[in-house]
């Protein structure tokens, strides 16, 4: 199997990165795009000739770049090198000062996909949702994600104050919040009611499987778990993360059959990745997995993998919808482009860009009457620009995880079916003949 | 006199206008200038290799040319709030709109935090007669929201072909009350200058933007207003400005020269020779009879209102009531490309007779009166003015407060409107509307401009023949 290191996440705080051939047989033969580069340097000329102040070269080329790569899709931008390094730290899960939040950018203002567990946003009381106004007085409006998330990073110990709107009135709602260092720690896991493996994974970041192989080898060493009646693979308001741990995660509970496939314009881009045997840390416990509308990407091939191989059973809301593939290209000295290169598919052939993945049960959480309409992600369908997926794309879906876990009730609904105290029939671990796409 | 043709709108209004190119060979370089050439070329080297990248990579096909507009795009509205891309296709609207016709709702729109706000509804136009107001903001159109949309792409939505209906989201207001209308698209005429006798003794001008058919409007208007007003009892022009967006340069500079006969009217300074230039009155031009002038201005007179009415408080020729202008002291020269539409750079600031940028900080009128604005509509109809534009030029010490945009739709109820006539009738005026200090019209002799740097002419004859 081959692997592409390919990033798929539609927060920028996650991050992690990767690599792309060049095309250079292809640059050779561009001539029509020549005459297009002719019409820009033209007018880059002309704006540093004769505006009224001496313009920045450098700035200019970052605006056309940053102009030209939002115009594609809401994933593609452009990394300076410090945006670069900034990046692939976050994606090793190295250490930075900051908040705990997982952002993305919304009609310009940057919405809060998730805050971190047990991180200075989370305790202050930031909600997925929140859409953020002002950074230290300074508007968010016309800042670029990466300015914005540089804003909130900083050193451990230093104050920031977010300005943020939430929910459909608006309601304004400020916080000064003490940076500390973040660890993104991407898997958390501990026994359930004794008798079932939870497993949170909170980004697929490069330690995102040696973290699950790790809390499976607690959980065998654990007392209790000899009796473990399966698993809760937890994966609600995980933004995504790399291709590579996707799918090496999947591996871990099934033992053949495939994964996901990507298609792209280029024969580079179209890979299928299939489970190799043995490397199933699961066995034929039944798993459960949680989503909802904040997760997306990577966690969507996972979930979605699982569901078409009918290993899981899928418990929460329809999850996000992100079902394209970004490579982050390398520009030399000048930091790199993280560019949209394919779709992926799951194994039964479905792309679930701008629909999401609808769960095999599905569970409301009760969301306070404070926050009614304020926690639901808004979903791909919904991004300008984003890339199209035939007529019955779905927008929006509830994207909330109650702080107190006894009143988590789609939680509660995946330790009930384990423990086969629900209606519905938990989906069998069937061996892969269930797979529709080999 | 040269004049070139500059283009000063706030919205998206109009313009036309065909600028020289600068020049660009380089002759003589010297070292340092390669090392700043070579930066340049890498710079440029960046941006072509992303290009490619994009061709090739890209998980769709991409449309080159939507690519490199863009990056266009991106690149100019990185400089300020007025430089922008003009495709083809806004490039020839604007040309059409030029001209003085277009199928349309008649709304002059500016974009304020990605959104697109109305400056002001024009007179007579379907918008005008739905109730369409400045400081509405449009959140929709046919439904599709404006969020993320070029304010080019907004307009673009709202013109079409005549008849054919258009539907509106609008917010208004602090309350954010949404209000939905469908609007029938009309053949939209933009006249430029409206006129009528006020009060059997005023000549009453107003410019709604600076087109080309401006400087013709305002010659007519003054011969109407002449035919209809006994010379004898003819008492001053009240010249209206207000939420009048800006337009055509030269046209700015005709219609000071209507009301003054020598001295400087506006300079401009870029930072190549081209664009640092001095306009002066044509002796010959002032058409006014010396009668005594009151200019009305508001937040919403941008650009070649602020050339216009702050030449003529310069040179002391009228009293400017109302309330503080836009601020936008920048020009912008429209530079076409070819086949692929045009730029919109702004290539120099602006400069009043007496050498001050109003830039970022507008006129101050010598009168300050408010309108009543209904309750309903308080807090909506303020304009926040350039200095709280994002990237707009910078200008030292700024005003970054709202100043007030509303014009009342009846007459009688227009403070500012009854304060201009009383100051031309010498009313004293006893009610709050108009401050304590407000002067009579001005009657100082000609030492206005005094301050034009490098003002050749005598500037005095602007304002002698004013009477008390």
């Amino acid at each position: 199997m081959r692997k592409g290191l390919s990033y798929l996440a539609y927060g920028a705080a996650a991050g992690v990165l990767l690599v792309g051939a060049s095309h250079d047989a292809l640059r050779a033969a561009a001539s029509a795009g020549n005459e297009k580069l002719a019409v820009f340097s033209e007018v880059f000329n002309k704006v540093r000739d004769s505006y009224v102040e001496k313009p920045d070269d450098e700035k200019l080329i970052k605006s056309a770049i940053d102009g030209m790569l939002t115009s594609l899709d809401p994933h593609s931008n452009y990394f300076d090198p410090k945006a670069l390094q900034d990046f692939q730290s976050s994606m090793k899960g190295e250490e930075f000062g900051g908040l705990g939040l997982e952002v993305m950018m919304e009609g310009g203002l940057v919405k809060v996909v998730s805050p971190i567990d047990d991180t200075p946003a989370a305790r202050a009381g930031m909600m997925s949702g929140d859409l953020v106004t002002r950074i230290d007085d300074t508007a968010v409006q016309g800042l670029t994600l990466k300015e914005a998330v540089d804003k909130m990073r900083g050193p451990a110990k230093s104050p920031v104050k977010l300005t943020v709107e939430r929910g459909s009135k608006g309601d304004v709602k400020e916080f000064t919040i003490v940076r500390e260092i973040i660890h993104v720690q991407s898997v958390r896991a501990h026994l359930e009611g004794g008798d079932i493996g939870y497993i949170r994974i909170t980004q697929f970041n490069q330690e995102a499987y040696d973290g699950v192989r790790k809390a499976f080898d607690h959980f065998r060493t654990d007392p209790g778990s000899s009796s473990l009646k399966g698993y809760i693979l937890d994966l609600r308001n995980n933004p995504g993360g790399l291709l590579n741990q996707a799918v090496e995660i999947t591996n871990a509970f099934v033992d053949s059959g495939d994964i996901v496939s990507t298609r792209g314009r280029t024969p580079d881009q179209g890979q299928r990745y299939s489970a190799r045997p043995g490397v199933n840390l699961a066995q034929d416990k039944p798993l459960v997995v949680l989503i909802n509308g904040g997760s997306a990407s990577a966690s969507e091939i996972v979930s979605g993998a699982l569901q078409d191989l009918k290993r899981a059973t899928l418990i929460g809301t329809r999850s996000f919808g992100k079902g394209s593939v970004q490579t982050i290209l390398p520009l030399g000295e000048n930091g790199a482009l993280k560019l949209t290169t394919a779709r992926y598919y799951t194994p039964s052939g479905r792309s679930i860009q701008a629909k999401g993945i609808d769960p095999d049960i599905r569970v409301l959480e009760n969301i306070p009457d404070d926050l009614k309409g304020k926690v639901s992600s808004m979903g791909e369908a919904s991004l300008a620009g984003h890339l199209k997926n035939g007529d019955e794309e779905e927008k929006g879906s509830d994207a909330y995880v109650p702080p107190d876990r006894d009143k988590d009730t789609q939680l509660e609904a995946a330790v009930e079916l384990l423990h086969g105290a629900r209606a519905e029939t938990l989906r069998s671990p069937d061996p892969p003949a269930a797979v529709t796409s080999q | 006199m040269i004049r070139k043709t500059g283009y000063l709108g706030l919205g998206v209004v109009l313009g036309a206008a065909a600028a020289a190119t600068a020049p660009q060979a380089l002759l003589f370089v010297s070292p340092s200038a390669y090392a700043a050439a070579a930066d340049t070329y890498r710079q440029l080297n960046l941006f072509g290799d992303v290009f490619d990248k994009i061709r090739n990579d890209y998980v769709e096909k991409p449309d080159e040319s939507k690519l490199i507009e863009a990056a266009i795009n991106g690149m100019l509205t990185s400089l300020d709030p007025h430089s922008s891309y003009m495709d083809s296709k806004a490039f020839r609207d604007m040309q059409v709109q030029t001209k003085g016709e277009f199928g349309g709702l008649g709304i002059e729109v500016t974009q304020e935090d990605g959104l697109v706000k109305v400056v002001t509804p024009i007179d007579d136009t379907p918008a005008a007669k739905a109730g369409v107001m400045s400081g509405d903001i449009i959140t929709a159109i046919d439904d599709q929201p404006t969020q993320g949309l070029t304010l080019d792409q907004a307009v673009d939505k709202m013109r079409g072909s005549i008849n054919s209906p258009v539907k509106l989201k609008i917010l208004r207001g602090a309350k954010k009350e949404v209000k939905d209308f469908t609007i029938v698209r009309d053949l939209i005429h933009v006249q430029s200058v409206r006129s009528h006798v006020e009060d059997g003794d005023i000549g009453y001008i107003r410019i709604t933007q600076f087109t080309e058919q401006t400087e013709d409007g305002l010659k007519a208007a003054m011969d109407k207003l002449h035919s209809e007003i006994p010379a004898d009892k003819f008492k001053g022009y009240i010249l209206d400005l207000r939420n009048n967006p800006g337009g055509l340069l030269d046209q700015s500079i005709d219609v000071v020269n209507s009301f003054v006969d020598r001295g400087e009217i506006v300079s401009t300074r870029g930072r190549t020779p081209d664009e640092t230039q001095r306009f002066d009155a044509k002796p010959g031009g002032d058409l006014s009879g010396g009668k005594p002038l009151v200019v009305l201005i508001n937040g919403g007179s941008a650009s070649a209102s602020e050339i216009v009415s702050g030449a003529l408080q310069d040179h002391k020729r009228a009293t400017l009531i109302g309330t503080r202008s836009f601020g936008k002291g920048s020009v912008q020269t429209i530079m076409p490309l070819g086949q692929d539409g045009a730029l919109r750079l702004t290539t120099a600031r602006y400069y009043t007779p007496s050498g001050r940028s109003i830039q970022a900080k507008g006129i101050e009128p010598d009168i300050k009166v408010l309108e009543n604005v209904p309750d309903d509509l308080k807090g909506k109809d303020d304009m926040k003015g350039e200095a709280s534009l994002k990237g707009h030029l910078a200008n030292g010490d700024e005003d970054t407060s709202a100043s007030q945009a509303y014009v009342p739709p009846d007459e009688k109820d227009d403070n500012q409107l009854v304060a201009a006539v009383d100051l031309l009738h010498g009313v004293k005026h006893p009610e709050p509307a108009v401050k304590a200090d407000a002067a009579p019209a001005k009657t100082d002799p000609p030492a206005a401009a005094t301050a034009a740097p490098a003002a050749p002419s005598d500037p005095g004859q602007a304002g002698a023949a004013k009477p008390n």
